[in-house]
Parts: C-alpha cells; sequence; structure tokens
C-alpha cells in the first residue's frame, strides 16, 4: 500500500519529470502564460499518461518487441485525437489557445518515457497510478510556472482581475516579458533551483 | 501452443488488428462529437459577428438567442454590389442597418481574420474585430485586445464616394501583423467598395 503511495507522490516531488527528470519542456514553455489554458493542458496529458500506461501494460506481453514503438504511438496517439476532439466539442476557447499543443502531447517524452521504462515490466495498476503520477507532477509545475505567468503578465488569475485597479493609477506595469516564452524556463529554472537547494542529496557533484 | 510473439504472422495480425480498433474507436467518436463541435464553431463566428457590431455582453451562451434577434439578414454580394445567389462576398446585416462584413488576411506567422461593421451611412465604422491562428502573444496577438480593436469605431472609409486607405495606431514590435491588418481592411473595402458607395449614396 505504501508502494503504490509512492508511485503518486514521488513524481510530485523527487522525480518530478519536468524538474528532475527534464521532460515536457516544451510544452510547458507554450501554454503557461495564462492558468487555464495550463490546467487543461496538465489535465490532458495526465488523463493520456494514465490511460496509455494503463493500456500499455495491459498489452504488455502480447506486443511484438520488433514494432513496440510503433504500438505505443498508435495508443498514444488515439489517446490525443480523443482528448483533442472532446476539448473542441467541450472546452472550445480552451482548445482554441492550446490549439496544436494538444496534438503535440504526443510528442511529450514523459509519456513514452513511461511506457518505456515503467509500463512495459509492471502491472496494469501500478502503471496507472505511475501515469498519474507522472501526470500529475507535469501539471504542478504547469500550474505554478502559468500562476506566476498569468499574474505578473497580465494581473489576472483564470481570467479575473487579481491586481487591483488603484495599483495601475499609482504607476504599476504588467511585465510584458512574462507573457514570452523565455520567461517560463526562467521561472522552471527557479523552481529547479529552490528544490535542489532544498533537497541538497539531488545536487551533482561537479567537483572534478 | 505458445504463441511467438516475434513471428512475421503475429506481427502483422497484430497491427492490423490494433489498427482497426483504434480506426472504429476515432471514427464513431468523431461521428458523435460532430454536431457539437460544429456548433461551436457557428456560435464563435456568431460573436464575432455581433461584438463587432457594437452589441455588449455576447458570450457563448446567448450568442444564438442574440444572433437570432439582432441579425436581420445575411446575403451574399456579387462584384458589382448587388445580392445574388452566386455572389462570392458574404454580408451580415444586423439591426435592418448595420453592415458587417468578414475580412481575411496574412499575419507574421499565419492567417489573421475579422469582422468589420460599418454604420447606416455606408462611410462610418462602427467597430472591428480581429482574430488570429498564431502570431505571437503580447505582440501581433494584441490585436484581439479591446485596446486595439477599439480604435477603429468611428473611422471614414469613404470621402466623395472615394475609399480613403484605413489608418491606425500600428502595435509597436508587430509591423508586420500590423501591415497584414491595414492589407486586410484595405483588401476587404476595395472589394465592397460598390455596395459601400451604393448605401452612402442612398444615405445622402
Amino acid at each position: 500500500m505504501a508502494n503504490l503511495k509512492k508511485l503518486i507522490i514521488e513524481p510530485l516531488r523527487k522525480t518530478n519529470p519536468v524538474t528532475v527528470l527534464v521532460l515536457g519542456i516544451c510544452s510547458c514553455l507554450a501554454v503557461t502564460a495564462q492558468l487555464k489554458p495550463a490546467l487543461v493542458m496538465g489535465l490532458s496529458v495526465t488523463v493520456v499518461t494514465a490511460l496509455s500506461n494503463f493500456i500499455i501494460s495491459l498489452l504488455r506481453k502480447g506486443i511484438p518487441n520488433r514494432i513496440r514503438i510503433i504500438v505505443q504511438l498508435v495508443v498514444v496517439a488515439t489517446l490525443v485525437i480523443l482528448i483533442d476532439q472532446f476539448l473542441k466539442a467541450f472546452a472550445y476557447d480552451v482548445s482554441k489557445q492550446l490549439s496544436v499543443y494538444v496534438g503535440l502531447i504526443i510528442t511529450n517524452c514523459i509519456i513514452m518515457g513511461r511506457l518505456e521504462a515503467f509500463a512495459l515490466s509492471h502491472g496494469p495498476g501500478e502503471s496507472f497510478l505511475d501515469g498519474l503520477g507522472n501526470g500529475l507532477g507535469y501539471s504542478l509545475i504547469l500550474v505554478i510556472v502559468a500562476f506566476f505567468r498569468e499574474l505578473f503578465g497580465s494581473g489576472t488569475l483564470l481570467g479575473y482581475q487579481v491586481i487591483p485597479q488603484s495599483f495601475y493609477e499609482a504607476g504599476y506595469q504588467n511585465n510584458g516579458l512574462m507573457i514570452l516564452p523565455p520567461m517560463a524556463l526562467i521561472v522552471v529554472g527557479v523552481i529547479i533551483w529552490i528544490q535542489r537547494t532544498r533537497n541538497p542529496e539531488m545536487q551533482e557533484n561537479n567537483q572534478n | 501452443m505458445k504463441k511467438d510473439v516475434n513471428s512475421n504472422r503475429y506481427i502483422f495480425l497484430y497491427a492490423t488488428i490494433l489498427i482497426i480498433i483504434v480506426a472504429v474507436l476515432l471514427t464513431v467518436t468523431a461521428l458523435w462529437l460532430q454536431p457539437f463541435q460544429d456548433r461551436n464553431k457557428k456560435n464563435e463566428k456568431r460573436i464575432s459577428i455581433l461584438t463587432a457590431a457594437g452589441i455588449p455582453d455576447v458570450n457563448a451562451k446567448n450568442a444564438p438567442l442574440l444572433f437570432e434577434k439582432h441579425c436581420t439578414g445575411s446575403f451574399l454580394l456579387d462584384e458589382s454590389g448587388n445580392i445574388s445567389e452566386s455572389g462570392t462576398l458574404p454580408l451580415f446585416v444586423i439591426d435592418r442597418q448595420i453592415s458587417v462584413i468578414p475580412m481575411q488576411g496574412n499575419g507574421l506567422w499565419g492567417p489573421i481574420w475579422g469582422y468589420l461593421a460599418i454604420a447606416a451611412d455606408g462611410k462610418t465604422i462602427l467597430g472591428a474585430n480581429f482574430d488570429h491562428k498564431s502570431e505571437t502573444p503580447g505582440l501581433g496577438g494584441e490585436i484581439t485586445t479591446e485596446k486595439f480593436k477599439g480604435q477603429f469605431s468611428g473611422k471614414q472609409i469613404l470621402e466623395n464616394g472615394n475609399l480613403v486607405p484605413i489608418q491606425f495606431d500600428a502595435i509597436t514590435g508587430a509591423t508586420k501583423t500590423s501591415n497584414g491588418v491595414k492589407e486586410m481592411i484595405d483588401n476587404t473595402l476595395e472589394k465592397y467598395s460598390a455596395y459601400l458607395t451604393r448605401i452612402a449614396e442612398r444615405g445622402e
């Protein structure tokens, strides 16, 4: 039981796919200018990692080794297309904001990474939890980055004005740089920095 | 008998069955969700048209109702500004007097489009609405903001029966997108000039 819990908790912290494994950075830059698309993207990636891990784990004994990557891609692509279609039907605004990035979930290294490293060698239940954990770990970073970018870049959170009008009258200005992609990288860098400072065992030894 | 998971026969069979399952799944979902997606696209268009014509607080929920109420006609115009079945220029009439015309053009990275609402006199812009596929957020992407769209209200497009090129404050750092917007508006007005001059004359 403790082991299963670890599968979900660990990727949020010590094996976080974004800050520790440094995977999925591209989409992290692209969809974090505002909180809402970041939440939807995080949710979508979580669903895809969890379900694809589960399905591949179920199939793992029957998948011919020589076409294993192709089979993985087909499963992931199917899930992504399904999510894209659902977003277009029920969350049109968000799907427009995410535009090509939903389709690009297919290329998110976290998913293929977990399939290869975990799902092919573990049972469906464990694999599902592992996918869920890694998806949530990814979402967590996305939401943190989006929180800061939207707050300082647009003065809003989830589209609602947070920074009061009186600040603007006093000369406060939104930081346009926060909206541009490089700022996401810097925020991710700061998160990694804080994480490593607090967990000294994660620091590499570079003195050679 | 244990199956050989790596025999060619098995691989082909496996791939075929997998593809068939996936194809059926995707087809069923696509057909099932099609009506919802079409409705969203239609709504988006309605919201753009109504917002350009200056109707406040249009959202995805009330758009069909408001559109029904305000849109008093949608036509196709031909080159000389007459309503005709075979025309290629769409026109939406809002509240019997405002003409809303769709525009299409190119930004820096991809297509941009929008709607232009023209007042009953045929020569004053009432409002404009823009959208884009992939302009840079914070730069070209700013064409969707109220600040940019708002400056078009009240601009004159006809002078003594002739079109005047549109003038507006471009966005700093987004020259290509701004030029794209200008080109888009000028080209569109050019195409609709026959119709516009006619309603302008009628107004005088």
